[in-house]
């Protein structure tokens, strides 16, 4: 029984062409050796039975995956009488890429143009007779889904079957390699091979380990013995045969394939002039910025703040009725009421601030602006002399520091990668925002977008700074060099957007309801003892830690030991800072406790120095982690841990004792 | 067409495969075609932001990663030498 062959491009509508030529007459198996899948069919044409093999889905018939090889392998040996090659119509370059190899090969190739409807539909206007003289091969339009074209393709099959013709593509690789096919065919001519003689010699020049291995298991040829005159270039004759085949394409498509008109200016390049404009760049990117914190709180504060806090405030009240109802110790009742249900409580209050925040992210991402913003700030780095990079790796440590610094490991060279891991804990990641929040509520609530604006763009020029020493210092060398791709700009979608935004609140969620739990368990523990003495108080052993630490910031204006345990806290996990903060200083029951304990014990002055150490201090227990995972030295952990304290410290002094000096305290 | 697209990617300040493909009469798809097939020759590196040998499934910091959809190209040694030549 004669067999024809179905080739194509995935997504070229081969597997429709194979069910609409064979209906239910298919059986599926495996090729032999390997785990693809094997369709085969049956039709009857002009009361003659014919096998259909539907082979793999390949771009090409190289043998870097074993669809090629299975492929390839089936037509070189002579198998298919005919090879029925399925090309999308809408996509008709990138297809001929494979129709070209099936034709080196010497296969007998009938081109399918499939979704011819559709090309139309895209006003791409294809000239068959062109095409299919330049090719060499009959080319019959199809419409596989539709069954269009079915007939007349099976009988161009089975007339060039019948047909005893040649109809290899002459394609000149150039003249030197030209030259170079017919030596090595030389070469071949005198052993009894499996496959094509020219086929060979272009695999062989291509460096196909395939061919290669075959040649030297079974006939004792290697590569260099059969180079002469190229041997010099060899490394660069696969690019140079890929090349010719590409503009071997062109050139048909430029005379047969007629494209719409799609050289006038896109949307996103008309925005990307603006957008990534040379002086216009950065102000654009800075007032972006400025109002999705704006939006923040006029939609986060404004719309949905305090119904997080009623509902703790319920919650609350009704696990503490429900102990008292079971006549449980005070010490329990104090446990879940102040300590758990007050302390992640105080945390959940900000999640509608949260949930905007990244909403607002979400849709800046979605658009593909946040590539713009790396391409910007490449721009700045590189100025600085430092790796663009670095900023892409600084952007998602605005989430979290953690996959931040893992997403270091991208770069290439050490001095890249370790300035990166420096800097990324600057950035001021989500579980920081409630923390600001808090003393944004207190003290600026009509400015809180400037406020947390000023907070993100600080901790982005501290770590350019301290880039920029680390580089001239520590990390001297020459930074790599690469170019970003830019996505066209696209309308965010409302499931990406919200999918964003609950990837990260439930990441804060989680972290609430198990980090948050475990850190606040312990230093409610702390608070109690010894027992005796009134929880919460100095002479708790969590008070004692805090007045032993306390005296170190007093320049920051803020050298209390309930402030002293809040940051000591925030090392465990910054999340940890607000619930803690609400502990000491207001066994507090609902955030409003907090901010008016948060009042009387801050001026405006030491609150804003106060949110400059929480940006710039150590990174967290798990940022330290990953730190120590991705240096893999513990030198370099506790240097991060200590010169980021060192940093804050003095720039919280910094902001402390200019704005008293000015008179701002 | 893929010295071409080398070339390109050397003079340009940031790549849209759109443009290019636009540059050099072709489509988008025979640029990403061609982008793989250099990246596979070891002429450029292709970096898709996070990459990392861990398992996402169990990591805690997945739903974090890869946040940002950017891409970025390396021109390698490999690339540079034969840019070195044809230029």
């Amino acid at each position: 029984m004669n067999t024809i062959a179905l080739v194509g491009n995935p997504n070229s509508g081969k597997t429709t062409l194979f069910n609409a030529l064979t209906g239910s007459n298919q059986r599926v198996g495996n090729w032999p050796g390997v785990t693809v899948e094997k369709k085969e069919g049956s039709i009857k044409f002009k009361d003659k039975q014919y096998t259909i093999i539907d082979l793999p889905g390949a771009y090409s018939l190289g043998s870097f995956s074993e669809d090629e090889v299975v492929a390839r392998d089936f037509i070189l040996k002579g198998n298919p009488d005919v090879v029925i090659n399925v090309v999308d119509a809408t996509n008709i370059e990138r297809n001929l890429y494979l129709t070209i190899q099936l034709l080196e090969m010497g296969a007998k190739v009938v081109v399918a143009l499939n979704m011819i409807d559709e090309a139309k539909a895209k006003k791409i206007e294809i000239d068959i007779n062109t095409l299919s003289q330049k090719l060499g091969v009959p080319i019959v339009p199809t419409i596989a889904s539709k069954r269009k074209g079915i007939e007349e393709l099976v009988s161009k099959a089975i007339e060039l079957m019948e047909k005893d013709v040649d109809y290899k593509a002459h394609i000149s690789y150039g003249e030197s390699i030209d030259k170079e096919i017919e030596n090595i065919k030389k070469v071949l001519s005198s052993f009894d091979l499996d496959y094509p003689a020219d086929w060979i010699a272009v695999k062989v020049l291509e460096g196909d380990p395939y061919v290669l291995s075959k040649l030297e298991k079974d006939y004792n040829l290697s590569k260099s013995t059969l180079l002469k005159d190229l041997a010099e270039k060899e490394e660069d004759l696969e690019l140079e045969v890929i090349d010719k085949r590409y503009e071997y394409i062109n050139n048909i498509t430029r005379e047969a394939v007629k494209l719409p008109d799609e050289h006038i200016e896109t949307l996103s390049d008309k925005i990307d002039k603006v957008i990534t404009h040379k002086f216009l760049a950065l102000p654009i990117f800075g007032l972006i910025m400025f109002i999705v914190f704006q939006l923040t709180f006029a939609i986060g504060e404004d719309f949905l703040g305090g119904y997080i806090g009623g509902l703790i405030e319920i919650l609350g009240s009704g696990i503490e009725n429900i102990l008292i109802s079971f006549n449980a110790p005070d010490w329990l009742i104090s446990f879940f009421t102040e300590g758990i249900v007050g302390g992640i409580g105080t945390v959940l209050e900000f999640v509608p601030l949260i949930v905007v925040l990244y909403m607002l992210m979400g849709i800046l991402e979605d658009s593909g602006y946040m590539a713009r913003a790396a391409y910007i700030m490449d721009n700045i780095m590189r100025a600085l002399g430092l790796h663009g990079k670095s900023f892409i790796s600084m952007i998602i440590g605005f989430g979290c520091n953690v996959p931040g610094v893992m997403s270091t490991r991208t770069l290439e060279n050490k001095k890249d990668r370790m300035i990166s891991i420096l800097i990324n804990p600057f950035m001021s990641c989500g579980a920081r925002i409630q923390i600001y929040l808090v003393f944004i509520s207190a003290f600026f609530p009509d400015s809180g977008g400037l406020v947390l604006f000023s907070l993100y763009f600080l901790g982005i020029l501290v770590a350019l700074i301290m880039a920029k020493i680390f580089s001239k210092t520590l990390f001297k060398g020459e930074s790599s060099y690469f170019i970003m791709e830019l996505p066209p700009y696209r309308m965010p979608t409302i499931r990406n957007v919200l999918r964003n935004m609950w990837d990260n609140v439930s990441e804060f969620l989680v972290r609430a309801g198990t980090v948050i739990f475990f850190v606040v368990s312990i230093l409610w523990v702390l608070a109690m003892l010894p027992v005796g003495v009134e929880a919460y108080s100095q002479e708790s052993i969590l008070g004692k830690i805090g007045t032993l630490i306390a005296p170190i910031f007093v320049p920051a204006g803020y050298g209390t030991w309930q402030a002293a345990v809040g940051l000591f806290s925030g090392i465990a996990a910054k999340e940890a800072v607000v619930a803690i903060l609400g502990m000491v200083y207001a066994g507090v029951e609902e955030g409003s406790a907090l901010v008016n304990a948060i009042q009387s014990a801050f001026t405006p002055l030491s609150a804003v120095s106060f949110m400059v150490m929480t940006l710039l201090y150590t990174p967290c227990a798990a940022t330290l982690g990953a730190i120590k995972k991705e240096t893999g030295s513990l030198k370099w952990t506790a240097f991060s841990a200590l010169y980021s304290f060192a940093i804050a410290w003095l720039v919280s002094v910094l902001v402390y004792q200019v704005g008293s000096a000015i008179g701002l305290g | 067409m893929l010295k071409e697209v080398l070339k390109v990617i050397k003079d340009s300040k940031y790549i849209s495969k759109a443009n290019i493909a636009k540059e050099l009469n072709t489509t988008e798809d025979v640029i990403e075609q061609v982008f793989s097939e250099l990246n596979r020759m070891g002429y450029i590196k292709e970096d898709k932001t996070i990459n990392c040998n861990m398992k996402c499934d169990g990591c805690s910091f997945s739903s974090l990663c890869n946040k940002v959809p950017i891409n970025t190209i390396i021109i390698t040694e490999k690339g540079k030498k034969l840019l070195g030549k044809s230029l």
